[in-house]
């Protein structure tokens, strides 16, 4: 049913408006956003692969040129972006669930941002039009804005607008970018860009497509939160309440891995393109890294190693070899799940403590034992132990760069995940086995069960994976190799 | 003629881009940092719009009365023009949404200066401990 | 010719809304590069660019601008 690719963004946006206007009503809010955040895993699940042109318009071919040209905004489905779009959905069914049964006053607004936000990550990963790209870049700034700003936590209005003014500088250089594609090429659409391209209507050394590259490449370091904005990235990420920086990281690295296969797709004849994406994924990992080593704040902690994550995406893309992007891609989808896990668990532990601080922290395991525990599988699943699911990402990668001819970079990611594990085992012994120090009350009350269920749904997803590698890796490979032709 | 009217157009551009981008760096006044912002966003539209126009054309609406080989010979390219709407409609709704940002934050700190407003978070929280 | 004086306009409104030390007058100086700007998307080909940037450039951004200021302050300290 080819009817149902459109509807995975029309659904959680027209659930967003609903949720909105009707915000008074708080019984019919509840239920339409649960009903809608189960649905949202389920549709990709049903839909068929295939193309949706808006509008109906169906592809031209120029009798001249023989070259098709695409006159609608297109959306493609594929493997790639089942498996993505399932995925998310399923965060955001737990996200809403622990957010619809932690608050006893569900605002309306709030669930408004994270159902646009969804529907904004969703639709970067479907469209195939670099402009359609851009308004949904500026929807997702938005939400994210959002999100922090209507968190509890102190400085969170500071940090939305510090994000926000960045955004608004990063989002008309990428706008400037697609003008100038736009200017040589004469469409938005990628296919059609990738054809004009690959048949040599255009100089692809031109200085032109050049600066269209850096300009589109800079809002690409924005929405993804590589170096220089790693700081401002893990700044949003702690200013927000834990769920919803769960789902803020999952927005990032899906608007980071969307961009650059867009990015990969158009530049990939230039040399200097993938030279730059391992360039600044390299400086990610080690500036991530060595920033959460220096953290006392845990959630700050997180945030740099997620950000130190991203950089092993990046270096898997921008390795290009199928193998190796197929590797990123995976270590995405990894990625999502792991932090997503680690946010909320240690979201959890907020919630019962009111500290955030590693070092007033400690003797929790006898407290919490079950979210210890899975707290701890999901850290050492980041780190890359076998048998979880970032093991085999990692292996993968390593392996990726060992083939390119690049030992120096398969050394440096196994440092840099040595360093993450040294980093989470740290504050893990501070927080969970160290002596409680004395003036640290431990509120007495129960971990909400709704965040127990929804770290233990991600465990299992996250063992699963690592199990079975070989059910997602062959479906992505499949269409890396077809992005490559 | 043609190439004299595109230049001033990509110089006006860039030209806004600049003072622009120097208001969101270099001044310390948010609210000016904000309308800087909106120049970036101006100049940008301005460029996309630049890329459509064709000196001498006419504007891109088909009256029956035109023959379709003469008007597509001669009306400017339309689809820049589509994006740039959808680009404006979207500075502004940014512009609003960092205005009441600023809103809230001068109830707080009684000024509009970045380096107080916006200061390292962490070094606030420093200073109030 | 009109297009480049209305470009002269632009830049020079924009450059005097930043040096403006009321930032109620730099609202309205946002206004006028606005409102410029607008004529240059009619005399551009752009009708229906035009008229959004008449709305949003020349009415809606100073207007917004001008109720941010009166609800903080007016000088530029």
């Amino acid at each position: 049913m080819n009817e149902l690719i459109p509807l995975m963004v029309i659904v959680p946006m027209m659930a967003a408006l609903l949720l909105s206007a009707f915000s008074k009503y708080e019984k019919f809010i509840r239920i339409l956003a649960l009903v809608v955040a189960i649905c949202l895993p389920i549709i990709p699940l049903l839909s068929n692969y295939g193309l949706h042109y808006f509008g109906g318009y169906q592809p031209m071919t120029d009798n001249v040129t023989n070259i098709i040209y695409h006159p609608a905004i297109t959306y493609s489905f594929n493997f790639m972006q089942q498996i993505f779009i399932g995925m998310i959905g399923l965060l955001t069914f737990l996200v809403v669930f622990i957010y619809l049964t932690k608050y006893k006053n569900v605002s309306g607004p709030y669930l408004f941002l994270l159902f646009m936000g969804t529907a904004a990550v969703t639709a970067l990963l479907l469209t195939d039009d670099i402009f359609h790209m851009f308004v949904f870049f500026e929807i997702l700034a938005l939400a994210q804005v959002g999100i922090v700003a209507a968190s509890s936590i102190d400085y969170s209005y500071e940090m939305a607008l510090k994000y926000m003014i960045l955004g608004s500088i990063g989002s008309p250089i990428m706008l400037l970018g697609i003008g100038f594609l736009l200017a040589i090429t004469g469409t938005v659409n990628v296919t059609d860009i990738v054809a004009i391209i690959r048949g040599g209507l255009i100089d692809a050394t031109s200085p032109v497509f050049l600066l269209s590259l850096g300009l589109i490449f800079f809002g690409w370091l924005y929405a993804s939160g590589l170096p220089p904005f790693h700081t401002i990235k893990s700044g949003i990420y702690s200013k927000a309440e834990p769920h919803g920086a769960a789902l803020l990281q999952s927005f990032t690295v899906i608007s980071m891995i969307s961009i650059v296969l867009i990015m990969f797709r158009i530049y990939s004849t230039l040399p200097i393109f993938e030279v730059l994406i391992v360039l600044f994924s390299v400086i990610a990992m080690i500036l991530g890294v060595s920033m959460a080593l220096t953290q006392t704040d845990f959630r700050r902690m997180i945030g740099f190693l997620a950000v130190g994550e991203l950089g092993f995406i990046g270096l898997g893309i921008g390795l290009g070899t199928q193998f190796a992007i197929t590797a990123g891609l995976f270590q995405a989808l990894n990625e999502i799940v792991i932090t997503a896990l680690l946010f909320i668990g240690f979201g959890a532990i907020v919630n019962a403590t009111n500290e955030v601080d590693t070092r007033k922290l400690g003797g929790l395991l006898a407290y919490h034992p079950k979210v210890g525990i899975m707290l701890l599988v999901g850290g050492l699943a980041m780190a890359g132990v076998p048998p979880l699911s970032g093991f085999q990402s990692k292996l993968m990668l390593v392996q990726a760069s060992l083939s390119c001819g690049f030992p120096e970079l398969s050394i440096l990611a196994i440092m840099v995940s040595i360093a993450t594990f040294v980093v989470f085992v740290k504050t893990f012994y501070s927080m969970f086995l160290s002596p409680k120090p004395h003036d640290l009350e431990v509120v007495d009350k129960d971990v909400p069960k709704a965040m127990v269920f929804a770290m233990f749904v991600l465990l299992v997803v996250i063992i699963a994976l690592g199990l079975f590698p070989d059910v997602v890796t062959s479906g992505i490979s499949n269409y890396v190799g077809g992005l490559l032709l | 003629m043609m190439a004299e009217t595109q230049l001033a157009i990509l110089f006006t551009s860039i030209a806004l881009v600049v003072i622009g981008l120097y208001a969101a760096i270099f001044v310390d006044n948010i609210i000016k940092k904000i309308i800087g912002i909106s120049f970036i966003e101006e100049g940008a539209n301005l460029f996309i719009v630049g890329i459509g126009y064709k000196a001498g054309g006419i504007v891109p609406i088909l009256t029956p009365d035109m023959d379709p080989t003469w008007f597509a010979s001669h009306a400017s390219y339309p689809l820049p023009y589509g994006l740039v709407l959808t680009s404006i409609v979207i500075g502004a709704s940014t512009l609003a949404v960092m205005l009441a940002l600023v809103m809230v934050l001068y109830r707080k700190y009684g000024t509009l200066s970045t380096s107080v407003m916006l200061a390292d978070t962490s070094k606030q929280e420093e200073y109030n401990e | 010719m009109i297009e480049f004086i209305l470009m002269i306009i632009t830049i020079l409104s924009a450059i005097l809304a930043l040096i403006q030390k009321d930032l109620l007058k730099a609202a309205i100086l946002t206004g006028f590069s606005g409102g410029a700007l607008a004529v240059l998307f009619q005399i551009l080909l752009a009708p229906d660019v035009a008229l959004t940037q008449a709305i949003v450039g020349a009415a809606i951004v100073p207007v917004f601008i001008a109720l941010a200021v009166k609800k903080t302050q007016r000088g530029d300290a």
